[in-house]
């Protein structure tokens, strides 16, 4: 624009740089330095710190394979189910008349913190069949009450009375009760975002398809996912990076306790309680790093956006 | 009130060069078109006049004022968008008010002069409304009024009838005509479409690829067009081209093209001479065409034969979409024509009335003034 | 469409007969819809119907089991009575308030910046900006306590309590959690901002107005979705925080709802009619809001997740 002088943006994003760098940029970089430091940042130490989480020295104080696996499910496992339970229930909800009231019900859960989420899933879970309404119904059909937070075994263990032995680690029935919680909560998140792309969807578009003869399974394959695509992509990227950072549920819920510990709850956990600041510092760096492909493949979708 | 000056003015747009080293005075008072096809650089002239792009090269002056470097802000110039671009938050009164209330106007000034600017354009009901409860015509008189209440120095507008109805497009174009006359102002109007431009505008600038083409009265556009684009350019519908060889005989000139063989009027002998033996191009507008049985007087007739393609009867005309040889021209006749469909039909141009121009420079090859005698012009099928 | 046909006048049987099959045929979707939506509802509604309940009722049988004359606001007194209760939640409203409201209004003129002033590098910067996203919220506190620890100005603030500045501040909390809201808000706003119409600006500015009155007058006024929207989320967000609080807040009258209900949860143990009662409370007020604002986010998202 003419006549604007080359610092005037620059002060208009000023604040925002200054909050930007000062909580986001300085503590990153200051995290690397400190993953290379000992526990109370002192001395050099290289890699060490970054060598015990491979090795995993001490599984009973930190266990950060169990952590690292667990991470993966979460990323995995959280995804695959949100997402397309998101986009099915945006399709349904759009078909009925009482869309809004039923998408409030599944967006509920986004607007309570994780402290009473944890209050309403330990309520949930409680043990005493007579009391826990999930352990309730499995009675009901005939099962055995389960202690879904506590148990780590495989999730045959109740339906085969299979050992927990036979599974390896990380699919173990705890773990996975959290992350059904966390579809619980997010789920309603990516059906409001998935179901506002819909609405954005031509209605020609849908009726021509109708008019050519496909039905409603062939359009929602051929036309509504292909047309939702870069909301999906979006609603995606924003599940993986909230999966990859999860914190709040599991500290919340289990405290990382019986082998539920993820990344950032061990970085915790590492920092604040254990006081040992470059491993905790380690840890958050490998998180970063994971976190490095999801961001690349944002700009890479931003930048194509840009483009077009 | 101002002329407006573009001296030497070029914009790039990275590799692109959008408008190319533009000379052009707007004088004062002035209703000037910049017309062209799209991409021409029309619009990017005009957003250079309004200060909403810098210009790469050259200077503009607004009156005396060199503007290069001032902000939109402070040129005093009214803009009306294609889009109209009206404030959707605000009521038609707030959209035609906002900027004299942030040039600081008084409360009661405003509203004194938007009531009256709304007078004026006949819109004083709707001042309250928001936009959207406005139909497309409506939209387009509270976009004139926001630009004439500011009584600014120029007026800027930039296609602003596209968005119009065939119907309604006809009457706002009178009605913008009638405001030009009555404020005097000097308005710069960007369109593409040429009837707008031959029928509004005092001088027309043709511009394409970022070059103007010619700059001139519409009927001087119309009657003499300096280069093929301009020729083909002006004029509904657009006028047809052939490209004969030039012959000459004796002391006359003629032009070879399809086992045709017409006779150059004296007048135009001068400017072909120098063609002998060599290809033009050759303009005609399909109005200059005739039916042989519906001649009008004064044609100086070369008649070809020709297969008829298509006839289009509009009533007060009908067009004549015409085949000689794989060479397809238009022909704008009377409507009582016997013509039909894929038959032969004899037509008759008025040689008169033809276009020259060099095959490679595409420039007008000029005629003498003088009015050209009815001496013994035929056509031998 | 030829005149002087009779048309055959559609009956009545035939139209309520189609009627019949094509509610019959919806059945499947209304059963999907209504069942989601119930089962996502279950964990809530059995929190909420428990906190009404007696604490031995609640020991010993079901939320399923309740019946409308054994409920009882007791457990709703107890918990208000409880030692800063009441402060808490007032704490909770006064970090969640200027934090949203620093977080808008920081947001909106970094993101006009990178919407409508072209200027060298921008793109970059915004990636930048974007791809801070990722960053783990955990990973930054450890430097920013220090940081804190090291900028503490140990007078009391007027009117509100705490600190001026650093650990233990009000003002300390809301640049935090306004920082960490920035990467989100300013993309959510610079893509909204940057789909408004360019001729919108550009008429604004020909009729004489300021970059700050284009911004003021015409931007923000337009914005108003996006702003419901990033305004909702950002609430929700701080309100539900309790991480930023735990690190930054130690001082007990300063904790907001999630934290005191956290230490509730320690102190309790499972004596649950006073967590769920303390957690109702805590979600009544984000409920309120998203209920009050929902029409918001639609819009608001939309422009978040597609570029218009």
């Amino acid at each position: 624009m003419l006549g604007r002088r080359w610092w005037v943006p620059w002060l208009w994003m000023l604040p925002a740089l200054l909050l930007l760098a000062t909580f986001l940029v300085y503590p990153g970089i200051d995290t690397f330095r400190r993953s290379v430091l000992d526990a109370r940042s002192d001395g050099f130490v290289g890699l060490d710190n970054y060598q015990a989480i491979i090795e995993n020295p001490n599984p009973l104080v930190a266990d950060t394979h169990s952590a690292l696996a667990n991470n993966a499910m979460w990323l995995v496992l959280f995804t695959a189910v949100t997402v397309p339970l998101g986009l099915v229930l945006a399709v349904l909800t759009g078909r009925v008349r009482y869309e809004a009231a039923a998408k409030s019900a599944i967006f509920i859960p986004m607007a309570i913190s994780f402290v009473a989420a944890s209050v309403i899933w330990r309520f949930m879970l409680e043990f005493n069949p007579s009391v826990g309404t999930v352990n309730a119904v499995v009675t009901e059909f005939g099962g055995q009450p389960t202690a879904w937070l506590q148990d780590t075994g495989a999730p045959q263990t109740w339906l085969t009375e299979r050992g927990p032995d036979e599974i390896p680690g990380p699919v173990q029935l705890n773990n996975l009760v959290l992350i059904t919680v966390g579809v619980w909560m997010w789920t309603g998140f990516a059906l409001v975002v998935l179901s506002a792309g819909l609405k954005g969807i031509s209605t020609e578009m849908l009726e021509a398809a109708r008019v050519d003869g496909a039905n409603e399974w062939q359009i929602f394959r051929h036309i509504i996912v292909p047309t939702l695509r870069p909301v999906i992509v979006v609603v995606t990227v924003t599940l993986l990076i909230n999966a990859l950072k999860i914190f709040d549920l599991v500290w919340v819920i289990t405290g990382g306790r019986f082998q539920t510990d993820v990344v950032a709850t061990l970085f915790f956990k590492q920092s604040f309680i254990n006081r040992d600041f470059g491993a905790g510092a380690a840890l958050a760096v490998v998180l970063l790093l994971a976190v490095v492909p999801l961001m690349l493949l944002n700009i890479r979708r931003f930048q194509s956006e840009e483009a077009a | 009130m101002a002329r407006v000056l573009f001296d030497h003015v070029t914009k790039r747009f990275g590799e692109v060069v959008a408008v190319n080293d533009l000379n052009l005075e707007v004088t004062d008072g002035e209703f000037l078109v910049l017309v062209g096809p799209s991409g021409c650089g029309k619009s990017t002239t005009l957003r250079m006049l309004a200060g909403l792009d810098a210009i790469t090269e050259g200077s503009i002056y607004i009156g005396d004022r060199r503007v290069d470097n001032v902000p939109a802000k402070d040129r005093d110039l009214a803009m009306v968008f294609q889009s109209y671009a009206l404030y959707p938050h605000m009521s038609v009164g707030d959209n035609i008010g906002f900027g004299l209330k942030l040039r600081g106007a008084s409360k009661s000034q405003v509203r004194e002069r938007v009531e009256r600017a709304a007078e004026t354009l006949g819109i004083e009901e709707l001042l309250e409304r928001k936009p959207r409860a406005l139909s497309g015509g409506q939209r387009q008189r509270v976009a004139l009024g926001r630009a004439i209440v500011r009584e600014p120095e120029v007026f800027l507008l930039d296609e602003p009838l596209s968005n119009l109805d065939a119907k309604l497009r006809v009457q706002t174009r009178t009605e913008i005509s009638k405001l030009h006359r009555r404020l005097g102002t000097t308005f710069v109007y960007v369109t593409h479409d040429q009837v707008e431009a031959m029928t509004m505008a005092t001088r027309i600038a043709v511009l394409n690829l970022g070059l103007l083409q010619q700059v001139g009265p519409p009927q001087e556009l119309y009657e003499r067009p300096a280069n093929v684009f301009v020729a083909g350019f002006i004029g509904s519908p657009s006028m047809n081209f052939f490209q004969p060889v030039v012959r000459s005989e004796g002391e006359t000139l003629r032009l070879d093209m399809h086992g045709l063989s017409i006779e150059v009027p004296a007048r135009w002998v001068p400017g072909l001479l120098p063609y002998d033996g060599r290809p033009i191009v050759l303009g005609v507008r399909p109005e200059h065409i005739h039916d042989p049985a519906y001649l009008p007087s004064g044609v100086l007739p070369a008649s070809i034969r020709a297969t008829v393609d298509v006839t289009e009867l509009m009533g007060n005309e009908t067009f004549l979409h015409l085949d000689r040889e794989g060479t397809r021209f238009l022909a704008r006749v009377d409507p009582r024509t016997q013509a039909t469909p894929a038959q032969e039909a004899e037509v008759v141009i008025d040689v008169s009335r033809m276009h020259a121009f060099d095959p490679e420079t595409e420039q007008r090859i000029e005629a003498q003034a003088a009015p050209a005698e009815a001496s013994g012009t035929e056509a031998v099928s | 469409m030829s005149l002087g046909v009779p048309v055959p006048a559609r009956e009545g049987r035939p139209a309520l007969g189609y009627w019949f099959r094509a509610t019959w045929a919806r059945l499947p979707l209304h059963a999907a819809v209504i069942g989601f939506a119930v089962l996502w509802s279950v964990p809530t509604v059995a929190l909420l119907i428990s906190s009404f309940r007696e604490p031995s009722a609640i020991a010993s049988s079901g939320w399923w089991t309740a019946t409308v004359d054994t409920l009882t606001l007791d457990n709703y007194r107890t918990v208000l009575d409880q030692r800063g209760m009441g402060r808490s939640f007032i704490n909770s409203v006064l970090i969640t308030l200027p934090a949203t409201a620093l977080v808008v209004l920081v947001a909106s003129g970094a993101a006009y910046a990178f919407a409508w002033m072209p200027f060298r590098g921008r793109g970059l910067l915004f990636l930048v900006v974007v791809g801070l996203l990722v960053v783990p919220l955990q990973m930054t506190l450890i430097p920013v306590l220090r940081l804190y620890a090291a900028m503490t100005v140990n007078e009391e603030l007027p009117l509100l309590g705490g600190n001026v500045f650093g650990i233990n501040s009000f003002t300390g909390i809301w640049l935090a959690h306004a920082a960490y809201g920035m990467p989100f808000a300013i993309f959510l706003l610079r893509n909204f901002f940057s789909s408004l119409p360019r001729d919108l600006i550009e008429a604004a500015k020909l009729d004489g107005a300021s970059e700050w009155q284009v911004f003021w007058r015409i931007v923000l006024p337009l914005s108003v979705p996006a702003l419901a929207a990033l305004g909702i989320f950002q609430f929700l967000w701080t309100w539900n925080d309790l991480l930023i609080a735990l690190v930054l807040l130690g001082d007990p009258d300063l904790a907001p709802m999630t934290l005191r209900i956290t230490n509730l949860v320690g102190s309790f143990g499972s004596s649950y009619q006073l967590l769920t009662a303390a957690a109702f409370i805590s979600m009544a007020l984000p409920l309120v809001v998203f209920f009050a604002f929902q029409r918001f986010f639609v819009q608001g998202i939309l422009a978040g997740a597609t570029k218009g």
